[in-house]
């Protein structure tokens, strides 16, 4: 999913920065509030930060410039909501650039914007519906990891697509060939982390169903020992 | 964290970050100003010298992390050579190089260049240096924050899965394809919680040494920032200009 460094041109690399600076400024008013009424969770956002960085550094190479991965953002967005995840997603993302030059400096704003933002908004979305929809706990999760994951490719790859357009199709087959392209690694990997998701959620409820139950997402959910 | 190594053994590891982060920076603008691929292609070569004969940086450790993302940027930048179009009979066939190689080598130039400036900065300098350079430059202080405990729990979690790792071979875990598999199984699923409760331990530690806030570390001092700035800003300049003009 990292575009990586250089890779856009400098014009879409500023306006994908833009569109991503209000989402973070809210993100870090959310974290800010968050460390003021319960500084318990801090080192838990650590605990997510980590997870999603560790998670989105299992890269597969794309012919795309970009890669495909698990994103690890669909846990975070369940666990402390969507908006919490965009300045934690910028970490990651920094993180990833400066620690294993994955990713980069100037398409920062690009990749916060599919896999930070549009990605967990997108889980939190469909974990509330498929709870709205009576569907299963395990169920619920399963499809907010695995669509939100989809979500931020399809955000990759519009993204792509738009910075280089194809030369006889334009953007629309620029899309397809990008969206193609990553969707033979990208559709196993996001079913894949679904599972993943599904396991470390059960794991959580049967052992820290207190902390479970104090986070924003969580209050109304099943949460039992088994 | 080969990467990390390097930032904590380079020649130029006393040299203050700000200068480090203005090269780099300088760099990475030079990259999108160069005029032309050989230009661009001149700037990476400059960005890497710098990286192996100031910074001391070894050949094969630099080769080894650009690797991969170099690596990527072949391979991503092929779907530029070909575009899908339908001919007259109304299948489906691959145009090569539609727009010309131009388009190709401008990318992959670029890329490459920027690249060179991201391991220049990556390789020479640690990541506490860099919050701390951050912490100067007034970044809010919860993003901060969340660097430092996402930092930190990094660590944590290498532990806990070496941990984990060891408990398990030492059980012959690991003895059959079989018993792998299941080991596997159990790390993944438990790794979540060894890590929860070993942050919660963490929060309950800083709880006990009178943590109300912020966690703040003694921060690196540099000696000759002044002079250093100086330096970095002249040969940035060069770069630029060089890549403006050439």
């Amino acid at each position: 999913m990292h575009i990586m460094e250089g890779y856009l041109p400098v014009e879409h690399a500023l306006g994908w920065t833009a569109a991503s600076a209000p989402f973070v400024a809210y993100g870090i008013h959310a974290v800010r509030k968050r460390f003021r009424d319960n500084p318990e969770q801090r080192m838990l956002l650590g605990v997510a930060a980590a997870f999603t960085f560790i998670l989105s550094a299992l890269k597969l190479p794309s012919v795309t410039g970009s890669c495909s991965h698990p994103t690890g953002t669909g846990l975070g967005a369940l666990l402390f909501g969507p908006a919490v995840m965009a300045p934690i997603g910028l970490v990651v993302l920094l993180f990833q650039a400066l620690l294993l030059a994955h990713g980069g400096l100037t398409t920062l704003g690009a990749n916060v914007f599919s896999m930070a933002i549009v990605g967990p908004f997108v889980a939190a979305g469909i974990f509330r519906v498929a709870r709205g929809l009576r569907l299963s706990l395990a169920l619920s999760v399963f499809l907010a990891a695995c669509l939100s994951d989809l979500a931020t490719y399809v955000t990759t790859s519009v993204q792509l697509a738009w910075a280089f357009p194809d030369a006889t199709g334009g953007f629309a087959v620029s899309l397809a060939k990008f969206a193609g392209i990553f969707a033979i690694t990208q559709i196993p990997l996001a079913i894949s982390e679904g599972l993943l998701t599904v396991l470390v959620f059960n794991a959580l409820a049967r052992f820290n169903a207190q902390e479970l139950r104090s986070l924003k997402l969580s209050t109304d959910l099943e949460v039992r020992a088994q | 964290m080969l990467i990390e190594q390097s930032a904590y053994t380079n020649r130029w590891r006393s040299i203050s970050p700000a200068a480090k982060g203005l090269f780099a920076l300088s760099g990475l603008i030079a990259s999108f100003a160069a005029a032309t691929p050989t230009t661009a292609a001149v700037v990476a070569l400059a960005l890497v010298a710098t990286t192996l004969l100031g910074a001391g940086i070894g050949c094969a450790r630099l080769a080894r992390v650009a690797a991969p993302a170099l690596g990527f940027l072949l391979i991503g930048s092929l779907s530029l050579l070909v575009s899908p179009a339908l001919d007259a009979s109304g299948s489906l066939t691959l145009q090569w190089l539609p727009e010309g190689s131009a388009p190709f080598f401008r990318l992959v130039a670029r890329s490459g260049a920027a690249l060179a400036a991201l391991l220049f900065l990556v390789l020479t300098t640690p990541l506490i240096d860099l919050i701390a350079l951050m912490r100067r430059l007034r970044f809010p202080d919860v993003l901060l924050e969340l660097m430092v405990v996402c930092y930190r729990m990094l660590f944590v979690f290498s532990e806990a899965l070496h941990d984990t790792l060891t408990a398990q071979a030492a059980r012959l875990g690991y003895a059959t394809p079989r018993l792998a598999l299941r080991s596997l199984g159990q790390l993944t699923a438990n790794l979540a919680i060894q890590v929860w409760s070993r942050a919660h331990d963490l929060h309950i530690a800083a709880l006990a040494r009178n943590n109300d806030g912020p966690l703040r570390f003694i921060e690196p001092t540099f000696a000759d920032t002044r002079r250093d700035l100086a330096i970095a800003a002249l040969a940035g300049s060069i770069l630029i200009l060089g890549a403006t003009l050439l």
